[in-house]
């Protein structure tokens, strides 16, 4: 049987880990192919419903990154959302939500190995918790365009 | 229905490689709303590029896909592609599946799936995609230097050569900050004040600066282009129209004992006096906390001899309100104190001074006219030790950081010392010898070689007095930790470079950040050096960190061409991705709940509160409204928002989340 | 207790101060009601006693009752919370509102404005009782697994009538975001994806401004025990950010303290 191929969805921050995601291409560091980012230019612009509308998308696992703190673009929004997610993930756990399925990094524009790291581990610990059924299963999740029309 | 067209990029073989680029398009172009759907081998390519401006046309598209390479690559060239072909261009986005698809995986069916995810996600938010437009915003293009050391000098002359007004606040009586006070410089050993002081005067006399000297900054309000600052001229109590400066005040107060701040307390001056005879503006100011008159109610000698009858002893504070659309920020910086070394008897030992009372020692203009001469008897020191490091990278101090200019002044304090005394012996206790720099390390080969300094690897673990002499006692590290000990005449500690007084408060006026030694923080270390994080705030010399007078200099020329830039145009273009409260009907007017939470967050303090007022002008609301010209576009407010009555343009929740239904 | 309450109302009406004083007073069978009193003489109406524990902080949130004129309300510490926390959110100025305050200790506080409100709060920060934080630790006791299927249990028998909301003071936004629907932020269906959302948004949107008084839990139709979520946050912000801020999450240290971000 095929092993199981987790769908990760990653929220980042523009000007740290979507440019150190970048340097991991530029650096040709091969990783698993599971991770499916949307960038956005802030994690302070990364809204905690945000997370839990992949998981009810369908996502195995989530990914939320960005600047090292002191390195954010903006000062400070890295500081804002550390905060939001240390009382969202507390909140998610208290709720019996699976918080092992997202994981947080920091990962600055110079980290290209550190990003292939994260995603190659968050697929290799999410693969082990298996699909995230339990939250799929809360609601009917409509397929998504891609696997009904292009395989 | 959009009309969306896709254009998928091979990039030679970079992408087509991994991933089969006409499958994805062939998939796109089974996407709903997508009417065009190719791919090309050089999409940024002057015929890639026309396919898309060809294709914008004939299909009439509203929104454009390239999927290529990563937007912090080719984004601005695609959008201005669009533009040129009439689509606004924030209907563009680019997928990536270069650096984040093609070259981080093998090919296989499950790179080529991916980059369709990734295309497809980027085809759902470009659905969600609105016009928008550059921002312009007014630029004043006047600007404000506030400190009047080499560093604003330098960056107040250049700016004023380009043709803009500027507008000059020193807090001292008056400028030329800490250069005036050297006496040679190294590593040429040409006369600080001989290079300063045409300077000092052609700021004084430039036909575009405007010199508030005796002044501090009061306030700062409004953003880049536009800011409203006030300043708060300090009462002089001297008429500076009437004052001729011909310093018969200063001669004649019959208060005369206090120690001159310019001479570091090795000298004396009067309580109406002028800092230093080269002074710029030369007028006298009257120090009221030492003055007969403010302290007894009577005196009035200076009042009397002045010929031009120019003393106010009634003269208050004057705030003075400008229009400023740039800030240089050149406060500079400080030395450490004498309590921060009780180990080396500095306070308590006379003949234990600071880098910057040798160079009063030294300098002709100064309380010995440049005889190298003890504080405590006057007499010519036979021995003399100089400690670097006093202070810097020790932990224990608090200053884990190199004050960086030491080892330079140090070398060159001996070697004044050794120019004015050939008989004596000097000694320098160093960590390592940091020079480097034009022509530095042979400078100091020249301390070493030509003018035989010697040179002790080690540091003083203590100095104390003994029979009129300092015993210094230290250790060789390079002679396996032989103790030394040198009965000294004089010593001399390069006390390490600290941030100014009031650094901390004046950047909470600014909003700009500091760093936790309190000295103002760079936008990026390597690529913004002399900007801040406030847009149009710029810094310049040693309030950033610690610097010598050359990176002083370029870095004032480097902050003063950004103003140059800035005013070269007489509005502000800014990128449109800011975020903007909602207005919906009546009787909401918008979703915000004026519960202002967003305000304390926002890292640029550009929200502020507003009232909504209906037609007849009665207020029916107060909603939050962000500042256009201080909004980054970072989106912090929008995830706070309870009520997603703030949105961010360009990464708005309805595109975010057609992304995120996409996969 | 009462008396006094009367007494201070009457004042406070005959004298002009406030036009209404918002209190508790009789209401059907054994239960009491907010009630509504615009002249003196009705003061005799007000009732405290065991049974006066409703938040009534919200309805001075609701323009039928700002269209009265100034308002008194009779207030015990969570109400006292409330105020304070609206006051933050700039939802009252000072001339808005008199307090007739009820200390913990069931005495009357003499609070003569919103200032001295805001600094008594400030005096008595919000803490959980042992034995609330005790049931928070008992959840937290479970594995995962058991707490996911007692809030599953708990959250489907919610029916998405809002009575939670409504009866929150803190819940006064306009246009909430479970009524936002570009995009659609939360499932519409009451089933337990729509469920579960609309739970985990509005502890989150209490996060740091809940004051803890439990209307939510006492609102309730089928009893899930709602408040829990606030406390567990409650507590998540006193342990991690100590109690200083008016708002926690619009407020950080550069060294706040995680052990998940790797």
């Amino acid at each position: 049987m095929a092993e199981f191929e987790p769908k990760i969805i990653a929220f980042v921050c523009n000007w740290c880990t979507y440019t150190g995601a970048d340097l991991t291409g530029t650096s040709r560091i091969k990783h698993a192919t599971n991770v499916r980012i949307i960038r956005l230019p802030c994690t302070g612009r990364i809204d905690f419903m945000l997370l839990m509308k992949a998981f009810a998308r369908g996502a195995d696992g989530v990914i939320v990154s960005g600047c090292h703190p002191n390195d954010c673009h903006y000062t400070s929004g890295n500081f804002h959302a550390r905060r939001r997610w240390i009382l969202f993930r507390s909140l998610l756990n208290f709720m019996g939500v699976d918080a092992r399925r997202i994981i947080f990094s920091w990962v600055s524009a110079a980290e290209g190995a550190k990003w292939a790291e994260v995603v190659n581990t968050a697929v290799k610990e999410i693969r082990a918790l298996g699909p995230y059924d339990e939250y799929k299963n809360l609601a009917p999740i409509r397929a998504s365009w891609r696997t009904e029309h292009a395989g | 229905m959009s009309r969306i067209g896709v254009f998928v990029c091979h990039c030679g073989e970079n992408i087509s490689a991994t991933v089969d680029c006409a499958g994805v398009a062939e998939a796109m172009s089974r996407v709903p709303g997508v009417v065009h759907s190719v791919d090309y081998k050089y999409m940024c390519s002057d015929p890639g590029q026309t396919m898309i401006k060809d294709a914008i046309k004939e299909k009439k598209l509203d929104g454009v896909v390239v999927s290529a390479c990563s937007p912090h690559m080719h984004e601005p060239t695609f959008r201005r592609a669009c533009a040129e072909a009439g689509l606004n261009p924030y209907l563009c986005e680019m997928a990536n599946i270069r650096e984040h698809c093609s070259w981080v995986h093998e090919k296989s069916e499950a790179t080529t799936l991916k980059a369709i995810d990734l295309v497809h996600k980027m085809v759902e938010k470009v659905k969600k995609n609105q016009p928008l437009y550059s921002i312009k915003v007014p630029v004043t293009k006047t600007a404000l230097v506030l400190g009047g050391g080499i560093a604003g000098i330098q960056a107040a002359l250049d700016i004023a050569n380009a043709g803009h007004k500027v507008v000059m606040v020193e807090r001292s009586p008056s400028i030329g900050g800490h250069m005036s006070q050297l006496s040679e410089t190294f590593p040429t050993l040409d006369c600080s004040q001989c290079i300063l002081t045409p300077r000092m005067v052609e700021v004084a006399q430039h036909p575009n600066i405007t010199l508030y000297t005796y002044s501090e900054l009061e306030s700062m309000d409004g953003f880049i282009g536009n800011f409203k600052v006030r300043i708060r001229k300090k009462a002089r109590c001297v008429d500076e129209k009437l004052c001729t400066g011909c310093g018969l005040c200063t001669t004649k107060c019959p208060t005369k004992k206090i120690p001159s701040e310019f001479n570091e307390g090795l000298g004396m001056r009067s309580a109406i006096y002028v800092p230093f005879p080269q002074a710029v503006p030369n007028k006298p100011v009257i120090d009221k906390t030492q003055c007969t008159f403010f302290l007894k109610g009577k005196c009035k000698v200076c009042e009397k001899v002045c010929p031009t009858k120019a003393i106010r002893y009634d003269q208050e504070d004057e705030i003075i309100e400008v229009d400023i659309g740039a800030i240089v920020l050149a406060t500079g910086f400080n030395v450490l104190g004498a309590e921060h070394f009780p180990e080396y008897g500095y306070g308590r030992y006379r003949d234990v001074i600071q880098g910057l009372q040798f160079e009063r020692i030294a300098s002709a203009s100064g309380p010995t006219s440049g005889a190298i001469r003890r504080p405590s008897d006057g007499t010519e020191p036979e021995t003399i030790v100089f400690i670097a490091c006093a202070g810097s990278r020790d932990e224990a101090k608090g200053i884990p950081y190199c004050s960086k200019i030491c080892c330079m002044y140090t070398a060159k304090h001996a070697m004044l010392y050794k120019h004015k005394v050939h008989h004596g012996k000097a000694y320098v206790f160093y960590m390592d010898i940091r020079a480097g720099g034009k022509m530095y390390e042979e400078f100091v080969r020249r301390a070493i070689e030509e003018d035989d300094v010697k040179y002790i690897r080690g540091r003083v673990s203590r100095i104390y007095e003994e029979d009129g002499k300092l015993i210094v006692k230290g250790a060789d590290t390079l002679l396996g930790h032989q103790a030394i000990e040198i009965r000294a005449d004089m010593v001399v500690l390069a006390s390490a470079a600290v941030a100014n007084d009031g650094a901390e408060e004046l950047a909470q006026k600014l909003h700009v950040s500091y760093d936790p030694y309190h000295f103002f923080a760079e936008a990026h270390p390597k690529l913004r050096p002399v900007e801040t994080n406030t847009a149009g705030i710029f810094l310049a010399g040693a309030c950033q960190a610690p610097r010598d007078i050359p990176e002083t200099v370029s870095q004032a020329s480097g902050a003063a061409s950004k103003v140059a830039a800035l005013f070269s145009q007489s509005e502000l273009t800014r990128e449109p991705v800011i975020a903007v409260v909602n207005r919906i009907a009546p009787p909401l007017y918008s979703t915000c709940t004026g519960c202002a939470l967003c305000v304390p967050a926002c890292p640029y303090q550009a929200i502020e509160m507003e009232e909504i007022k209906n037609r007849d002008g009665v207020v029916v609301k107060r909603a939050a409204k962000i500042n256009p010209g201080l909004c980054q576009g970072c989106g912090t407010c929008v995830a706070l928002c309870r009520v997603k009555a703030i949105d961010l343009q360009g990464f708005s929740n309805e595109q975010v989340f057609a992304e995120l239904m996409a996969l | 207790m009462q008396d006094k309450i009367i007494q201070k109302a009457k004042e406070l009406l005959s004298g002009g101060a406030v036009q209404v004083v918002i209190g508790y007073g009789q209401g059907t069978g054994d239960r009491v009601r907010a009630i509504f009193i615009q002249k003196p003489e009705d003061a005799g109406r007000l009732i405290m006693d065991g049974r006066c524990v409703q938040n009534l902080a919200g309805y001075l949130m609701k323009h039928e009752v700002r269209a009265l004129g100034r308002a008194a309300i009779v207030a015990r510490m969570p109400v006292l919370r409330s105020i304070a926390q609206l006051m933050y959110e700039e939802q009252f100025k000072d001339s808005d509102v008199a307090v007739i305050g009820i200390s913990d200790a069931n005495e009357l506080v003499d609070l003569p404005d919103l200032n001295a409100l805001k600094e008594y709060v400030r005096a008595n920060p919000l803490k959980l009782t042992p034995e609330e934080q005790a049931e928070v630790d008992r959840l937290d006791a479970m594995t995962r697994e058991e707490r996911w299927a007692f809030w599953m249990e708990e959250t489907s028998k919610c029916i998405k009538c809002y009575a939670c909301r409504a009866s929150c003071p803190m819940c006064y936004c306009a246009r909430c975001t479970v009524e936002v629907n570009q995009p659609q932020w939360i499932s519409v269906p009451s089933h337990d994806l729509g469920n579960l959302e609309w739970h985990i948004m509005r502890a989150m949107h209490l996060a740091g401004r809940c004051v803890n008084c439990g209307e939510c839990t006492r609102a309730c139709p089928v009893g899930i025990p709602l408040r829990l979520l606030n406390q567990r946050i409650i507590a998540d912000i006193a342990d991690n950010f100590g109690e200083e801020e008016d708002y926690a999450l619009a407020a950080f240290k550069p060294d706040d303290k995680e052990d998940f971000i790797r």
